[in-house]
């Protein structure tokens, strides 16, 4: 993880789009982005395929385009949240003393975290 | 082939992987809770989705950019995720950058063997635009130097 980012964007400002390279600091800014992936820069940083996530995307009939960052976004945002789910589950597993996460602990975390209030019966 | 959200399923290697990594060691879990996880995997893209979608229409766009998926997060109430997002966008681009500037220079070198053997031009630091394959619309707009206090 990129824990020392001396980029020159400061939190507030909100322009993700725009490729926010002072040329002055271009060669370092470049070093210190540690890339999360081992193969090589840009080659994998998404663990999820961005084929089948933009195929799910276009199941939605009011989208009609997706640019690649979008997808890729989408296909990051959703490794976290599978990070997260996993994780807020596991508490109940915890609770309950057991080692082995369980259907209903995700059912009791789903319930407890208003985050995931999004998918109240959408699971079988 | 007409996917319906139900057959889109991820990886479940992939999925499985994720929760393997996010738990400590010594921890399982069960197939019924990993399939269940995939699930919300996929309705949380769908959700995603959809909330981006609004954006980029409220925006009058037809393309569904990353900002729309930023926006998309702080409004499902997942802030927490925009650091991380925003950095790997970051790391993405420069690799997307660096991926086209190598197959457009394949490229030319392969027509400037066609053209001629003795007209060896290297170009080595050829700045082009972006092509957007996928993109019809230019949002990488070439770097612009922030200049700012």
């Amino acid at each position: 993880m990129a824990a020392v980012v001396a980029t020159p964007v400061s939190p507030t400002e909100l322009d993700p789009d725009r490729i926010e390279e002072e040329i002055r600091g271009g060669p370092e800014a470049e070093e210190e982005v540690a890339p999360p992936q081992t193969t090589g820069p840009g080659t994998r940083l998404s663990k999820l395929p961005l084929a089948r996530i933009k195929a799910l995307m276009k199941t939605d009939p009011d989208v009609s385009l997706a640019s690649q960052e979008s997808v890729f976004i989408i296909a990051k945002a959703t490794e976290l949240f599978v990070e997260m789910i996993a994780k807020d589950s596991l508490v109940y597993a915890q609770q309950g003393k057991r080692k082995t996460l369980q259907r209903k602990d995700l059912d009791n975390a789903i319930e407890a975290i208003d985050e995931f209030a999004f998918l109240e019966g959408t699971l079988d | 082939m007409a996917e319906r959200p139900e057959d889109l399923n991820l990886p479940n290697a992939v999925i499985t992987r994720i929760i393997k990594e996010a738990l400590p060691d010594g921890v399982n879990v069960s197939k019924e809770a990993r399939r269940a996880i995939s699930q919300a995997a996929s309705v949380f893209v769908l959700y995603a989705t959809s909330c981006a979608n609004n954006f980029a229409m409220k925006a009058k766009r037809k393309t569904l950019n990353a900002g729309d998926v930023l926006s998309a997060m702080e409004e499902m109430e997942f802030e927490r995720f925009l650091e991380p997002l925003r950095e790997a966008l970051e790391v993405y681009k420069k690799g997307q950058k660096g991926k086209k500037e190598v197959s457009e220079q394949k490229r030319k070198d392969r027509e400037k063997k066609t053209d001629s053997e003795n007209d060896k031009s290297r170009e080595e630091e050829e700045e082009e635009e972006e092509r957007m394959d996928e993109e019809p619309e230019a949002e990488n707009e070439a770097e612009e130097e922030d200049v700012e206090n």
